[in-house]
């Protein structure tokens, strides 16, 4: 089995920070526009590392510069617009990671990275919760999952931590499941072997424990025949498209999707009948990690769109340039008033399209989203995009 | 931490946390978009001795206040990408980073204006715009980084420039800070030509009235020619179809956007010429226009299909940096007229290596940006001896009745062959009268005294070292 070492993990910064030309570009950085110190700016970032990574810095300038450094790239949320816009193909979110891990090495991460970073290790999940309780959104749904846990199926429904543990994501994984059932679909859950998919630890820097993690779940997966796997958490799909083949190399052969894609597959097939009218003005954010990160635009557009009379409205900013929540990157948990800032210019443009319906395709986006609009006192219902095809199909939640 | 204790206390009393000195900060903010070698450095101390991140006209008041008694320099800066060192400090002092601002953004339908905050990045107006179905009637290619302010300071041009005109044409009122501190709106020409170009030199600008448009569609055809001569000879023809924009890149230029962007366009001058149509007829009008214009200067007609294509490109063009490993820029202002010599110098300084791209800023001329990039990273000598070149180079387009860009630091001193002897003589006078003391952004527009033998201006020193060492 190939799997990738630390250094096949590794892109030189120092080279590519070099590459930068300075444009500019990159100022669309969400908190760059909130916090506005050219330090904050991605290419100030590269400035930054120059000075850190450079051979022959002295280690006084290093602890210096390392201070605003660390800070910076941990005020990231990793939406990948600054990569997407730049002319001369720089790696950032690579680059970002990178300078996380190294913060970690040195011993630099803040207590609630830490406790995190210690809560998934010890209970494979984000919230620390006891793993034998991964099953619960079932329970509490009403759903009985046993004949479906750890059985051999083409297809793994990957219900992800935020999915499993939270309470406010609780329509999420028994939408997934209805429609799954609902469609003749064959498919398997992990249960408590299903093990958090590495996401944050990866985005934290912290490298080993994240690849253990992806091993976990790839062995778990292999053991069931699994071809295919489908989940509606962006983290875990970013993590399973673009992680995992980084770190484990070929032996990740599965094809992932979102469940707007599976959806969007079993219309085509005639499989999943919308027939069911929404009347509500209906948007759709594009979670970062879906489109600026893997591309994914269509599959969620056209979902909606096999409604039958939606009323579909693009946000003002769409597809690859979507605003960021201002949840991802764990900047939520290293700085949750910035994240607010970041989130209430999406909400602003959420309440210029006057939908009452925001879908989405993310559980931290829907977390931050549902707390922006609360927070605004508007009324709009913010809601996963497999809530929307359940109601759609006619089913009760 | 350089700045002198009374200073500090001085500033840090009044301004606060938007003071920072740690040697980080100060680094980041000691260059703009001009990478220049380490080497220049000994023609002036671009490492500030503080950074203010100034959010209200309140602090750029106090700013002045303090700077006066001090006798600190400060040098505004936005997006910092006009590259031409006007944002980076001609011998220390405060860098006062104008992003700070609060974003303004006030529309008269009436009027058909909007008013802003300097620090507003041109793709986040339009986005406004374009909701409200209107659009910029000008803006820079740098649409995705660059700000209003600093595109008026830097006296800029851009897309849309051959149909409305460059930042001053746009510009209905300015709200600025001049250095004695007075707050003053400006809506005469007179006045508001003054601060075109002056690159922080009068006054920080604190807040914008621009003319803005009726988001008209716009129409793209594209065309090819053979050498300078007919190139020239077309962009007179095409000026007579009154477009919105004309684009064009040299044959090498041609090269590397086939490359970067996976293209397969002839190995001639390409140019893309935009205008803006609202119905049929004037499209067909346009066609019928363009088709003879082309004719008459013997170009060929590009394929239309790449042409909608191509002009999705006009922000990306910087990309083909990607495939070099080290570069050198400059950016001369022509008249369409006589430019076809220059063009022919260039080419030969440079046995062909050179990338030319091009952009009209009036009917009558055009911006041209000379790049010329290199496989390895050069050394600092070598750097720097290019940059001379280039800046030599820039200056012989005098010849030709051309003129740099901008002056910023690198061509402070040509202010006069850039706007004329009476705006040079009518901007030292407003200099002098606002700024005795010289503390707003000294080193810029007028040639600042060499640091090291302050009996020579730097001009002298600049040009002298781009005769004798190259
Ligand atoms: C990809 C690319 C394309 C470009 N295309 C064009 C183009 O088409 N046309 C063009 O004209 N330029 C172009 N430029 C150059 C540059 O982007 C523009 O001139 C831009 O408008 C400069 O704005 P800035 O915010 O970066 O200003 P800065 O570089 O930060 O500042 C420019 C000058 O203005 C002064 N200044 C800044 N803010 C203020 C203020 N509030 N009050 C007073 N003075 C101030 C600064 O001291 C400095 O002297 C391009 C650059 C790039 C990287």
């Amino acid at each position: 089995m190939i799997m990738s070492s630390l250094t096949d993990w590794h892109v030189d910064v120092l080279e590519y920070a070099q590459k930068c030309i300075y444009c500019g570009y990159c100022s669309l950085c969400p908190t760059y526009k909130e916090l506005k110190w050219e330090t904050n700016h991605p290419r100030g970032i590269l400035e930054q590392i120059k000075l850190y990574f450079s051979e022959g810095t002295k280690e006084n300038v290093k602890l210096e510069v390392s201070k605003t450094l660390f800070e910076a790239v941990f005020a990231c949320t990793m939406c990948k617009a600054c990569e997407n816009i730049c002319l001369v193909d720089i790696p950032l979110i690579k680059i970002w990671e990178q300078v996380r891990q190294e913060s970690f090495k040195k011993g630099r991460w803040s207590p609630s990275m830490l406790s995190l970073y210690n809560k998934v290790k010890d209970t494979q999940n984000i919230f620390g919760l006891p793993p034998e309780e991964r099953l619960i959104w079932a329970k509490l749904s009403g759903l009985v999952m046993t004949r479906r846990v750890k059985k051999k199926a083409p297809l793994a429904y990957f219900v992800g931590c935020q999915a499993s543990y939270s309470g406010k994501m609780s329509e999420i994984a028994p939408s997934v499941v209805k429609i799954l059932r609902k469609t003749k679909t064959n498919f398997t859950i992990l249960g408590n072997d299903e093990w958090c998919c590495g996401s944050p630890i990866f985005l934290a820097g912290g490298y080993s424990v994240g690849k253990s993690f992806a091993k976990h779940n790839l062995d778990e997966l292999k053991k069931l025949g699994v071809k295919r796997i489908v989940t509606a958490c962006s983290g875990c799909y970013r993590a399973f498209k673009i992680v995992y083949p980084r770190v484990l190399g070929e032996s990740w052969d599965f094809e992932v999707l979102h469940i707007s894609e599976l959806a969007n597959e079993l219309i085509q097939s005639g499989k999943l009948k919308l027939k069911k009218q929404i009347k509500e003005k209906v948007t759709f954010k594009d979670p970062c990690e879906l489109v600026r990160h893997c591309g994914l635009i269509e599959a969620p557009r056209n979902v909606i769109n096999s409604i039958p009379n939606v009323r579909f409205e693009e946000l003002p900013s769409n597809k690859e340039e979507a605003l960021c929540c201002g949840g991802g990157g764990l900047l939520k948990l290293n700085d949750s008033d910035l994240g607010n800032k970041v989130n209430s210019k999406l909400i602003s443009e959420i309440k210029y399209s006057e939908a009452d319906i925001v879908a989405n395709g993310c559980p931290t986006c829907l977390d931050t989203i549902q707390a922006g609009v609360k927070k605004e006192g508007l009324d709009i219902e913010v809601i996963d995009i497999a809530e929307l095809i359940l109601r759609a199909m006619g089913e009760k939640k | 931490m350089t700045l002198k204790r009374n200073v500090r206390s001085r500033f840090v009393r009044f301004i606060g946390k938007k003071l920072r000195e740690d040697r980080t900060t100060l680094q980041v903010y000691s260059r703009d978009m001009s990478d220049l070698p380490s080497l220049v450095s000994i023609f002036f101390k671009n490492i500030p001795d503080g950074v203010i991140l100034a959010s209200s006209v309140e602090d750029i008041q106090t700013i002045y206040s303090i700077a006066n008694e001090t006798k600190t320099p400060i040098t505004q800066r936005a997006a910092g990408t006009a590259g031409l060192g006007g944002s980076v400090t001609y011998n220390g002092g405060l860098v006062v980073d104008t992003k700070g601002f609060e974003q303004k953004f006030f529309f008269d339908p009436l009027e058909q204006t909007v008013t802003i905050n300097p620090s507003y990045v041109f793709s986040d107006l339009q986005r406004e715009l374009k909701l409200q179905g209107l659009s910029l009637c000008s803006y820079p290619s740098s649409y995705h980084s660059a700000t209003i302010g600093g595109w008026i300071a830097h006296g800029g041009h851009g897309i849309g420039s051959a149909q409305y005109g460059g930042a001053l044409e746009q510009i209905v009122e300015l709200e600025v800070v001049l250095p004695t501190g007075h707050l003053v709106k400006y809506t005469e020409r007179d006045h508001i030509s003054l601060f075109v170009g002056s690159h922080g030199t009068l006054g920080t600008i604190t807040e914008v009235t621009l003319r803005v448009k009726f988001d008209i569609p716009l129409k793209h055809q594209g065309c090819t020619f053979d050498s300078p001569e007919e190139l020239v000879k077309g962009l007179g023809e095409i000026a007579t179809t009154f477009p919105h924009s004309v684009w064009f890149l040299n044959p090498k230029h041609v090269e590397s956007f086939n490359e970067t962007f996976g293209y397969n366009l002839p190995n001639r001058y390409v140019a893309i010429i935009s205008k803006e149509v609202s119905f049929e007829e004037e499209e067909m009008e346009f066609n019928r226009l363009f088709n003879n214009a082309i004719r008459n200067a013997g170009g060929q007609i590009l394929d239309r299909r790449y042409t909608e294509d191509i002009w999705k490109f006009r922000f990306r063009s910087l990309s083909m940096l990607k495939h070099c490993s080290d570069y050198v820029v400059s950016e001369v202002i022509l008249p369409i007229e006589s430019s076809d010599k220059y063009i022919r110098k260039l080419i030969s300084k440079f046995k062909g290596n050179i990338h030319l791209e091009g952009e009209f800023i009036s009917p009558t001329h055009y911006a041209l940006l000379i790049y010329v990039l290199s496989e390895e990273k050069m050394s600092s000598l070598k750097k720097t001896l290019l940059n001379l070149k280039l800046f030599k180079l820039s200056l012989k387009s005098k010849k030709v009745k051309g003129y740099p860009y901008s002056t910023g630091l690198w061509f402070s001193g040509f202010y006069g062959q850039i706007y004329g002897k009476d705006e040079l003589r009518r901007y030292k006078e407003f200099k002098k009268s606002v700024d005795p003391k010289n503390i707003s952004n000294p080193g810029k527009v007028l040639s600042p005294k060499f640091r090291f033998f302050p009996i020579v201006s730097l001009k002298f020193v600049v040009k002298l070292a781009s005769r004798f060492m190259l």
